[in-house]
């Protein structure tokens, strides 16, 4: 009776029956489920954009007037509301953290998975480099927020930490995976964690807090590792063909086939695409439209604007993709007379892909560009005369790459060396060159200029006590009854 | 002096055997023949007793006479009735538990594919939820809801265990069973915990050869819509609406249609039912085959099922010890979905018209039409695209073997095959126009990238069972009965399914179903493909034992041990069990001496205690994987593994126990019956899924936790009467439950959230409670909101929320509990009438205490279509008090509150139905024994305040209940009929 009532799962695998595969590191199908975990809806697409982008001054919702609703219209005017978009946001990120934390446990208490150790090394820092990621982007948009550093179990209802608590484990996540990461991966694995993209988030997150030294001297590592340079032409950048170039430091993978045409993709240039009612302009909801301030911050002449906005035609005035299509018409075949430009598909994916949805995009992260305005930014900081002449030569070779091919006397190099001169043009270049590329935001709250740039920017209704940070989740203060405290000014 | 006396003795159907006719006051008796006549020699001043089992007994004095006719009536409340109590039957009169039979003609003569919908409003205590969808199952719960996991009842077919009836042929049954409380449903051990439906389909009547068609024709229409703005209606609110949030105003310049998209994608469907049925009984076989032919035809365009039902039943009585028998049943059904979506057609904007032509229709202005689509379209387009049938055979045989003067052993071994498959293919899409706006042109698009899709799936299931049971019956002399039963079972329940697609890159597949199958596409073309299995298994030794002393006091016990491999070895055995206690009060002297008006009183009491397994997914205690995700790598795709779920390998079945007290009553010369019970029902250990804190992981988990309980008050009434020859019978049922989460958790206070938050499952309320703001009026002026508590971000014509924790301004604890998705009050009730060969039939059932909310009306991604009620916003002071601004961003009005609460209380005129039923002289010449024409209303008038579809709340969802997100209409269906015996 015991043998008949003993069955099995099927055609499922358990934790004891699960074949492991062999050859490779034990670990790749954990660390598979946390890479997943990247192309999440809003964990790089729908939330993320709204909240890295749409918030700032450089973008407005675009769409129609009342497309997206309460949820949207309050994360672009303020105040964000606790709703839906935002847990979602929270959940896969913590979704992420917990795919990591059964790596690190798997790594570091499964007797059973045979590995050396040079492998665990890897898979920790694979995973740790993801962990540290995710919390990044989290403490930057809600502040404080539990730390989870391994697998809970169901009664581990865990309180916020500290902002400072959460960024040294941050830091101390992102030291092991640079000091134990590859420099680079066969082609079979383009757009796994590096040794680069792990010095180049730790930079950004020294920089978050001013520890200039720090930034500068990790962001020298990856400018010294061999693996990047600035030789891609800034047009060439963005699109299917620029994909984990050498200006990729970390870039989230997107693919498609006529066949499976989003399942191994990312809807992150979907949510952007144009929203036409002609057959060749349907490609997406057409949010994350360019901003009037971004479009006047532009340099003269500066070729990234027209790579960066896709204006559309209008009568009398045809306007042209990189791609050299015809821009769509405003406002009969789009309601909208710009859209993110960056994200265009390449028609010739559309159609070999057979699909619009342009899914197959991968969405850069960190591009080398910012790991060397970083280094400026970090160096004129520290200020002295060696510094600032690293500085102004790391903002020189970024102009220099914007300018080539436009007419001479454009983009001219900086000659600045006042500190607070040199500071604004690095923050010009930083909002410039990386535009439409979600530093925006959290650029303008760091740098404690949000309040005037926001009003400059007509959302008057900002404000900087309560809007720096997203209000934490309703739906996640009420599961952990009540332990988690609200941000400020969010009741 | 002794007279011989012959006759006839009849039922409405015609002349009946086997009906006893004795002397009274001696033991002499006989027996009427196959053609209902009887002879029998006794005094001229005898009385003679004329009874059969479920008919009022007769008596008729002689008077000399020598040729007595009579005519038998059914007892609908006989207490020599027999009912289902699991592995065999019991006479109601020894009954000590809740059980109600319900006859199979009162499912037959409704208009209903599924057997169980017309239940609805018949049995207290039973919940039954209709969708007016093809052959859809409706919801059916048993005393409220007893877990917070699974809440379904278990259902017993001729003793196969099952988890629906949708493969019977309602014209087929013969009585229905519901076991209601624990003490009834313990012996099923750890499957019976949300009571029982137990189903006996037809036999072959005794020594007669009959056929039997009945027949019934309809049509089914929606009567209730939901009020949305028409056209002109819908301009002038989205424009107030751009007004308000400082928009341009919105070019209608070439929108000059105004469409009911509701009338658009509803139809007036057909739903008919056939039955006909062969019965002969010989001198030691019986046999009955049974044919039955359902359709149903959705309200939705084009939704219709088919299902045809052929069983065959035998017996053969090989010498008089020795039985043996089986059934066996055959279904097939056929099903095409619908594509029309009613939320669609409530959003899509009155403006647009429909079509060109029949391949080119109109999209949705820019303004919806990213999100919401052409709603005929849709329909058109996918019309016919996709063949879902399922076959479906089970049988049993059994071998009944009497022994030792009082011992009966009983095998049953039952096989049940399921198979179902279904082909489609996706149409090319149609062309639409893009209405020009702001003074573009009107474009006509195509999507020429378009690529055939054909998909094809198929599943199996098989379940095996076998029944053993040994039973002793004695009576002994000075009224001893006794009757003690032991048994084993088992049962395996497993599948398996399997499907894939393929995309052609080069060609459109034609609109041929015999194209449709994936070999039509190139090899390399596959678009995914996939499989699965299930198996779990069942068994347990039960025993049950039964005393009666002179039918006045009356003892039930039933003991079960029982075992699931849906846990862990050490986790999966449990010992169950119940008790009940009768006393008829009647039967003793006194009574009868002082009490006369009081026919029949019986005072039960009885203790159940069972497991509930159903909830949990099998194997849960173990650490399963999903391999359903993928990491990508610039082209290359990787399988990653992630968890499926927390394990929990503690997980055990949770232990419901409940009481019951009830009162039995016959008055006034039987003409009034009356039953009532109380039952408190706990459930310990409840098997829980509940969303942990997304820090830990978002995965699902599954847990025994916590305890609740359900009480409740359980009414029936019946009167039987006549005035002249028009024979009438009035009876009601009536039923409250409370249910109450006692606690969810020892040491951790869990909660269990639901549809987003909106339902809220916590200690010391219900289950699944709504959970939010309360509405207590609109910001109307400036400085009446200076002294109101309100959101940071509150501003005139929003929505005032009561200030719950008095701290002077809203926020989240300000929500509170605002009602229940569950009804605790329900009713029903009948009145039936005969008249000469006319029958009238009228019946009512109704809910109370519940609350819906209308989930539809707080979409807000796209300005979609308004329903009425947002004709009469807030625009100034003093213009509502009740509907905020129109302004979709503003974020508080969409904030779950009372505002999107209605009252789910309504009555409906269930059915309405006229019958007439032939004369014998009429039916001589036709060669018939009976002949009933008849028409019927159904569902033809409802009374509530709910603005959706239907009042019926959508309770599917046990912590996430009551939402209404546009549910399927349940229509009114105009009927026709007839029954017609040979």
């Amino acid at each position: 009776c015991q043998k008949f009532l003993d069955t099995q799962r099927q055609g499922a695998y358990t934790s004891d029956n699960y074949p492991y595969p062999q050859g490779g590191t034990p670990y790749d199908t954990f660390l598979f489920a946390a890479y997943d975990a990247l192309r999440a809806y809003n964990y790089v697409s729908d939330g993320f954009m709204v909240v890295t982008s749409i918030r700032s001054d450089d973008a407005d919702k675009g769409s129609t007037p009342t497309d997206g609703g309460a949820d949207v219209i309050g994360m672009d005017n303020f105040p964000a509301l606790t709703n839906g978009r935002v847990n979602s946001l929270w959940s896969e990120y913590y979704a992420m953290i917990s795919r990591c934390n059964r790596i690190i446990d798997q790594v570091q208490n499964n007797t059973e998975i045979i590995a050396t150790d040079a492998m665990k090394l890897q898979a920790e820092a694979e995973a740790r480099f993801l962990r540290g990621y995710s919390y990044f982007f989290l403490v930057r948009a809600f502040g404080r927020v539990p730390k989870i550093d391994r697998p809970l179990e169901t009664n581990n209802n865990t309180p916020q930490s500290s902002v400072a608590e959460i960024y040294a484990f941050i830091e101390s996540d992102l030291q092991f995976a640079a000091a134990n990461l590859p420099l680079s991966w066969d082609k079979k694995f383009i757009g796994r964690s590096t040794k680069g993209a792990a010095n180049g988030i730790l930079a950004k997150v020294y920089l978050y807090q001013k520890k200039w030294s720090q930034a500068m001297a990790t962001a020298n590592l990856v400018m010294t590792s061999g693996q990047y340079d600035l030789s891609v032409n800034y047009s060439d950048i963005f699109g299917e063909k620029g994909e984990n170039s050498k200006e990729s430091v970390f870039e989230i993978q997107g693919t498609a086939s006529a066949q499976v045409q989003t399942a191994n993709g990312i809807q992150y240039a979907s949510i952007q695409g144009t929203r036409g009612n002609t057959t060749e302009w349907n490609r997406g909801w057409g949010w994350n439209m360019p901003s009037a301030q971004l479009e006047a911050a532009y340099e003269p002449n500066d070729p990234r604007r027209e790579r960066t906005i896709l204006y559309c035609s209008s009568a009398g005035n045809d306007r042209f993709t990189v791609y050299g299509q015809k821009a769509p018409f405003f406002p009969t075949e789009v309601p909208n007379p710009k859209y993110n430009h960056k994200v265009l598909a390449n028609p010739a994916y559309i159609a070999m892909y057979n699909t619009r949805g342009s899914w197959w995009m991968n969405v850069r992260i960190l591009r080398y560009a910012d790991v060397v305005l970083m280094y400026a930014e970090a160096a004129n900081e520290l200020g002295g005369t060696a510094n600032t002449t690293l500085a102004l030569d790391a903002l020189n070779s970024i102009r220099e790459r914007a300018r080539r091919g436009a007419p001479s006397g454009t983009l001219p190099d900086v000659v600045f060396t006042s500190q607070e001169q040199l500071r604004d043009a690095i923050r010009h270049e930083r909002r410039i060159e990386l535009a439409m590329e979600h530093e925006r935001f959290f650029d303008i709250v760091r740098w404690e200029i949000d309040a005037e740039v926001m009003q400059a920017a007509g959302k008057t209704a900002y404000n900087p006590n309560r809007d720096r940070l997203l209000p934490i989740p309703q739906q996640q203060r009420d599961l952990s009854k009540g332990l988690l405290d609200q941000n400020p000014f969010y009741n | 002096q002794n007279v011989t006396v012959k006759g006839v003795v009849k039922d409405n159907a015609g002349p009946m055997p086997f009906v006893t006719i004795m002397l009274k006051g001696t033991n002499k008796a006989v027996q009427t023949e196959s053609n209902g006549n009887f002879t029998i020699s006794a005094p001229g001043n005898a009385i003679l007793v004329f009874s059969y089992q479920g008919y009022l007994t007769k008596e008729e004095p002689v008077n000399n006479r020598s040729t007595i006719n009579v005519t038998l009536t059914q007892d609908v409340q006989s207490l020599e009735q027999v009912v289902v109590v699991g592995y065999g039957t019991q006479q109601k009169r020894d009954i000590t538990g809740a059980i109600t039979s319900v006859k199979g003609d009162e499912v037959a003569k409704m208009p209903a594919v599924n057997p169980i919908a017309s239940l609805q409003g018949k049995v207290a205590g039973l919940t039954v939820v209709n969708s007016g969808g093809a052959g859809a199952n409706p919801v059916v719960r048993i005393r409220g809801i007893a877990s917070t996991n699974f809440a379904d009842p278990l259902y017993v077919v001729d003793g196969l265990i099952q988890d629906n009836i949708a493969f019977l042929n309602p014209a087929d049954i013969e009585s229905i069973d519901l076991l209601r409380d624990a003490s009834s449903s313990a012996i099923y051990g750890l499957r019976g915990a949300n009571g029982v439906i137990a189903i006996t389909t037809k036999r072959a009547a005794k020594g007669q050869t009959r056929v039997n068609f009945t027949s019934n024709i309809g049509l089914q229409k929606v009567i209730d819509k939901v009020d949305v703005t028409n056209a002109d209606e819908f301009k002038k609110l989205f424009s107030t609406q751009l007004t308000n949030i400082n928009a341009s105003p919105f070019d209608f310049s070439n929108y000059n249609a105004n469409t009911d998209w509701q009338d658009q994608i509803l139809q007036t469907g057909v739903i008919n039912s056939n039955s006909l049925s062969f019965s002969n009984t010989g001198e030691r076989t019986s046999t009955l085959i049974n044919f039955g032919y359902n359709k149903q035809e959705g309200v939705v365009k084009y939704e219709d099922y088919q299902k045809y039902v052929l069983r065959l039943n035998e017996e053969i009585r090989v010498n008089d010890n020795l039985k043996v028998g089986g059934n066996i049943t055959g279904f097939y059904s056929k099903y095409n979905p619908t594509s029309g979506s009613l939320t669609n057609a409530l959003w899509a904007a009155p403006i647009v018209p429909i079509r060109e032509n029949e391949s080119t229709y109109y999209a949705m202005p820019s303004f919806q039409r990213a999100q919401v689509g052409n709603p005929m379209a849709s329909i058109e387009r996918n019309n016919r695209t996709s063949i879902n049938k399922s076959l479906r055979f089970n049988g049993s045989a059994f071998v009944e073997l009497k022994f030792l003067k009082d011992f009966t052993a009983r095998s049953t071994v039952y096989a049940d095959f399921g198979f179902s498959n279904s082909r489609s293919f996706s149409r090319p899409p149609f062309s639409f126009i893009n209405i020009g706006e702001n003074g573009g042109a009107t474009t006509t698009v195509i999507d020429n990238q378009f690529r055939s899709t054909v998909s094809q799936s198929q599943s199996e299931s098989h379940r095996y069972q076998q029944d053993h049971t040994v039973t002793y019956d004695k009576s002994l002399d000075g009224g001893h009965r006794f009757s003690a039963m032991i048994g084993f079972t088992s049962l395996r329940f497993a599948g398996s399914n399997l499907s894939g697609s393929r995309t052609d890159s080069t060609l459109v597949v034609p609109n041929d179903p015999d194209l449709w199958y994936l070999g039509i596409v190139n090899v390399n073309n596959v678009l995914g493909n996939s499989g699965g299995g299930g198996e779990e298994t069942n068994a347990g030794l039960f025993s049950r034992v039964s005393y009666s002393y002179k039918d006045k006091y009356l003892f039930n016990g039933t003991i079960r041990r029982d075992g699931s491999s849906r846990f862990a070895p050490q986790n999966r055995w449990g010992t169950f069990g119940s008790v009940g206690l009768g006393w008829v009060a009647s039967e003793e002297g006194f009574f009868k001496d002082n009490i006369k008006a009081i026919d029949y009183l019986k005072i039960r009491a009885s203790w159940g205690r069972l497991g509930n397994a159903n909830g949990a997914p099998a194997n849960l205690y173990q650490q399963g994987l999903s391999t359903g995700s993928q990491a990508v790598f610039g082209e290359f795709v990787y399988t990653a593994i992630d968890n499926a779920y927390r394990p929990d390998p503690n997980l055990r079945y949770e232990v419901v126990q409940g009481i019951d007290v009830g009162f039995e009553m016959k008055a006034l010369k039987n003409r009034l019956s009356a039953d009532v019970t109380f039952y408190n029902k706990t459930t310990d250990g409840n098997i829980t899924s509940f969303p942990l804190p997304a820090t830990q992981g978002g995965y699902t988990y599954y847990t025994n936790l916590g305890k609740l309980t359900n009480k409740g008050i359980e009414l029936s009434l019946g009167y039987s009467d006549n005035i002249g020859q028009v024979n009438y019978n009035l009876s009601g049922n009536f039923s409250y439950n409370k249910n109450k989460v006692v606690s969810l958790g020892q040491n951790t206070e869990f909660q269990i959230t639901g549809n987003g938050g909106v339902n809220l499952t916590n200690s010391g309320q219900s289950i699944g409670y709504f959970y939010g703001y309360r509405q207590i009026g609109i910001y109307q002026t400036a400085k009446e909101m200076l002294n109101m508590a309100q959101f940071p971000n509150s501003q005139l014509g929003d929505i005032a929320y009561e200030d719950i924790n008095g701290d002077g301004v809203i926020s989240p604890l300000d929500r509170t509990y605002l009602g229940t998705p569950f009804a605790p009050y329900q009713y029903g009730m009948s009145l039936s009438l005969d008249y000469k060969g006319f029958d009238l039939l009228v019946e009512g059932q109704g809910v109370a205490g519940n609350k819906i909310y209308t989930q539809r009306r707080t979409s807000n991604f796209a300005t979609l279509n308004y329903e009425a009620n947002r004709l009469r916003a807030w625009t100034g002071p003093g213009t509502s008090n009740v509907e905020p601004i129109l302004d979709n961003t503003r974020g508080n009005n969409f904030l779950f509150s009372s505002h999107y609460l209605e009252s789910g209380s309504y009555f409906r005129l269930r059915t309405v139905q006229l019958g007439y039923s032939f004369t014998s002289d009429l039916l001589k010449k036709i060669n018939a024994r009976n002949l009933r024409l008849f028409i019927s209303g159904q569902n033809i008038k409802t009374w509530s305040r709910v603005t959706g579809y239907t009042p019926e709340a959508q309770i599917g969802s046990i912590t996430g209940g009551g939402a209404d997100n546009g549910v399927y209409p349940v229509p009114a269906i105009y009927s026709f009929g007839l029954n017609v015996t040979f």
